[in-house]
């Protein structure tokens, strides 16, 4: 053949365009590379085709936020979080991209549960598809639940010391299984009662007058209800009472060897005394009272209803997307305290499910979304707070509040460095939980004697004990 | 002659049971396997006897669940009579009487969990019920309806009805539609009054309907759940005044991880609402063949 070829050189030549390394602060961003293809034919004129332009990520340099080693290549893994989708999904995926790139090669499958979460997660579970990389609750004792099944990654010989102590020590060390941990410490709450000043200002009484513990709610209730005809807008909570007798009556709901139950002690009792007397004064709103669903007692506030309520300054969003008008009227106070002193514990963490395949990219996920400067950056969109010290250094905490939301701002660290899980290991807490509620309803509206109703609670706990 | 098997008919069959197999049967064989364990659905069973079936005999709340079905029961001959009665109100040819069919029709199509909430709402110490009330002296401190063990049944009760009522008066208007106009024509002749008309003509007409509603309408009100979830915003009502035996199972299986135990529940369900509609065909079988 005349037009033999003598030679097809096929070159691929990659033109980088601000190809800078990527800094410790800026991160990298995807850059536009084109591919050319160049034929030489013999003879014949060269010919230059720019076959296509893709965007690529340049090769990682140091990353100060890429602080766990040994991370899999390859490692795909699963992150489920809890009720943040629609809202925060471009937080959730910028933070994603982010950790992609200080851990290149690691792909992240993100999805978010709500309502059914806790049904998904042990169908998960059951079915050998857990995700990687769990949000789980504090707050609902999620961590030690699923801790105690041996379904999570003990923490303690695989996260560097220097990543521990990024977190508030107090944090870090929540919900323990026999002393061992299981959790990053995530965004925190700091609980606050939501006043409506609309009712509340109707009583006389000022912003300042908010009762300071919780022994001072049943007169405010009373007072309410005498003057404005509504009801306090108050909840148990339903699914730990064992935590809320402990934080608010300062109960010991367990003797120190965990042989026995211990929650009809005389300040047991004194804690249920004073919400029967609410229930039989007719100042609170029973069906609030006793659902497990938070949200049935924040809309009653939301839709105006109700002088207070008791929740973290994030479901203020809530309020002004769903109710303007009251939004303009809120007042702020800190939640009242009990008698253990504790103001709560913490809010959302993250975990690892035990038989991950991929630890260390799962481990690393984690910690890089309870970072320092992950967390400051969630708590610009919205009112939750870091558990780590060093975000709080940024300006944006120091600055004076402006919006209702940020009222906590200026005392948020200190009170996020005493949340504490002070409620002791409890075995079969779903069960023993299930029993105080029922003893606690037979009290609440069965006329049966707070102290009856906890002693045969006790004894019906005591028989699930070995 | 011999009869040549022929294997086509069974592999039309082989799609359906297949299904039949994957979703029905497995499922029924897995419970009766977990029932005899302890099983917390995220980790592996583990086989303990009848201690479950022991154990639900004991359980007070068991026999409180159980009896707030049977009691839940009583929706069925409403439903019948409420049904009935809107069929024969709207089996006329009256103007506009296609937009009333329409209109009664509407719950039925709207999600159980929806109305559910509607009702909630309304039902609230604020709501609607509760403002008309007061605004007509009827009362003078708004009721916790949802609040009080007393009307929690009653009110779930009167949902599921409202709900299905709708649906079976097509089914009965159906059945109306069906029955010769001859023999309305003879009862007149006979000297029937309205009334005497529909109870010796429309009721024996609609019998097949009767039999199948009440088949129907008895095993979803055995199987009652979503109407007391949304209305009690999952708890059961005060003091488990809501808590049927489905609810129970759920709170067993998905609120306190007893798989295992809520299996056993449904072990019972399964005799219980197997023995109803053994007791149901029985009747209809007898009432055909009487016929």
């Amino acid at each position: 053949m005349r037009t033999r070829l003598f030679a097809l050189l096929i070159m691929v030549s990659i033109l980088l365009s601000g190809c800078a390394q990527p800094t410790t602060q800026v991160p990298a961003e995807p850059v536009k590379e084109t591919v050319v293809v160049t034929v030489e034919v013999p003879g014949e004129v060269q010919v230059t085709t720019v076959v296509e332009e893709v965007l690529v990520t340049p090769t990682p340099g140091p990353n100060p936020e890429a602080v766990i080693e040994g991370v899999e290549q390859n490692a795909e893994i699963t992150f489920w979080t809890f009720w943040l989708s629609p809202t925060f999904n471009d937080y959730i995926k910028s933070t994603i991209a982010r950790f992609q790139e200080a851990y290149p090669g690691v792909t992240v499958n993100w999805e978010d549960h709500q309502a059914t979460f806790q049904d998904d997660l042990r169908n998960a579970f059951a079915a050998g598809n857990a995700p990687d990389v769990i949000n789980l609750s504090i707050s609902e004792g999620w961590v030690s639940d699923y801790a105690t099944q041996g379904l999570l990654l003990p923490l303690d010989d695989v996260v560097p010391q220097s990543a521990i102590d990024m977190y508030f020590p107090n944090l870090w060390d929540q919900q323990l299984v026999d002393g061992t941990h299981y959790q990053f410490p995530w965004y925190q709450g700091i609980q606050v009662n939501l006043v409506n000043r609309q009712i509340y200002d109707q009583t006389g009484l000022t912003i300042e007058d908010f009762p300071k513990t919780v022994d001072g709610l049943p007169a405010l209730c009373k007072t309410i209800k005498e003057v404005t005809g509504t009801l306090c807008d108050i909840r148990l909570t339903v699914n730990d009472l064992l935590a809320q007798m402990t934080y608010e009556g300062g109960v010991q709901v367990i003797n120190a060897d965990g042989t026995a139950f211990t929650f009809d002690s005389p300040e047991a009792v004194a804690w249920l005394q004073l919400y029967v007397n609410m229930v039989k004064d007719g100042t609170v709103d029973k069906t609030v009272l006793v659902t497990d669903q938070d949200r049935v007692g924040l809309d009653l506030f939301t839709t105006g209803q109700a002088a207070f309520y008791n929740t973290g300054p994030n479901l203020i969003r809530e309020v002004r997307a769903n109710n303007p008008g009251l939004y303009g009227y809120l007042a702020v106070v800190p939640a009242p305290v009990g008698k253990s002193g504790v103001v709560g514990k913490g809010l959302m963490a993250i975990s690892v499910k035990a038989d991950t395949a991929f630890p260390n990219a799962s481990i690393a996920l984690s910690q890089f979304f309870t970072n320092p400067r992950s967390m400051l950056e969630f708590s610009k969109i919205v009112a939750i707070y870091p558990s780590t010290p060093a975000s709080y250094d940024d300006p944006f905490f120091s600055a004076a509040p402006v919006a209702i939301e940020d009222s906590a701002k200026p005392y948020a660290k200190d009170a996020v460095s005493k949340l504490a899980d002070i409620v002791p290991t409890v075995p079969h807490k779903a069960d023993v939980n299930e029993i105080v509620l029922q003893a606690i309803q037979q009290a609440l509206f069965n006329n049966v004697d707070p102290q009856q109703a906890l002693s045969d609670a006790v004894a019906s706990a005591n028989a699930l004990l070995p | 002659m011999t009869k040549k098997l022929s294997l086509t008919p069974y592999l039309f069959l082989i799609p359906a049971l297949l299904v039949i197999a994957v979703f029905v049967l497995y499922p029924i064989v897995a419970v009766v396997y977990y029932s005899f364990t302890d099983y917390s659905i995220s980790t592996p069973p583990e086989w303990v006897g009848l201690k479950n079936y022991q154990q639900l005999m004991k359980d007070p709340i068991f026999w409180q669940a159980l009896s707030h079905s049977l009691i839940y029961l009583i929706v069925t001959p409403t439903l019948i009579f409420l049904s009935i009665l809107l069929a024969i109100v709207v089996n006329r040819k009256l103007p506009g009487i296609h937009a009333f069919r329409a209109l009664f029709f509407i719950p039925a199509i709207s999600g159980s969990i929806a109305v559910g909430i509607a009702w909630r709402l309304m039902l609230d110490t604020n709501g609607i019920i509760n403002g008309t009330l007061l605004s007509l002296g009827i009362l003078k401190e708004p009721i916790q309806w949802l609040a009080e063990p007393a009307y929690t049944l009653p009110i779930a009760m009167m949902l599921t009805t409202w709900l299905g009522v709708g649906y079976y008066m097509m089914v009965f208007l159906a059945g109306l539609q069906n029955i010769p106009e001859e023999l309305y024509d003879a009862a007149l002749i006979d000297g029937c009054n309205v009334w005497q008309k529909h109870r010796h003509v429309s009721i024996p007409g609609l019998r097949p309907q009767i039999t199948f509603v009440a088949v129907i309408s008895s095993l979803a009100a055995l199987q009652v759940f979503n109407e007391i979830f949304t209305l009690t915003g999952g708890l059961g009502g005060i003091l488990n005044s809501g808590v049927t035996i489905v609810f129970y199972l759920w709170r067993q299986a998905f609120r306190l991880n007893h798989a295992g135990f809520a299996s056993a529940i449904a072990m019972v369900l399964l005799v219980i609402t197997l023995a109803f509609s053994i007791m149901n065909i029985r009747i209809l079988e007898r009432g055909t063949e009487a016929d």
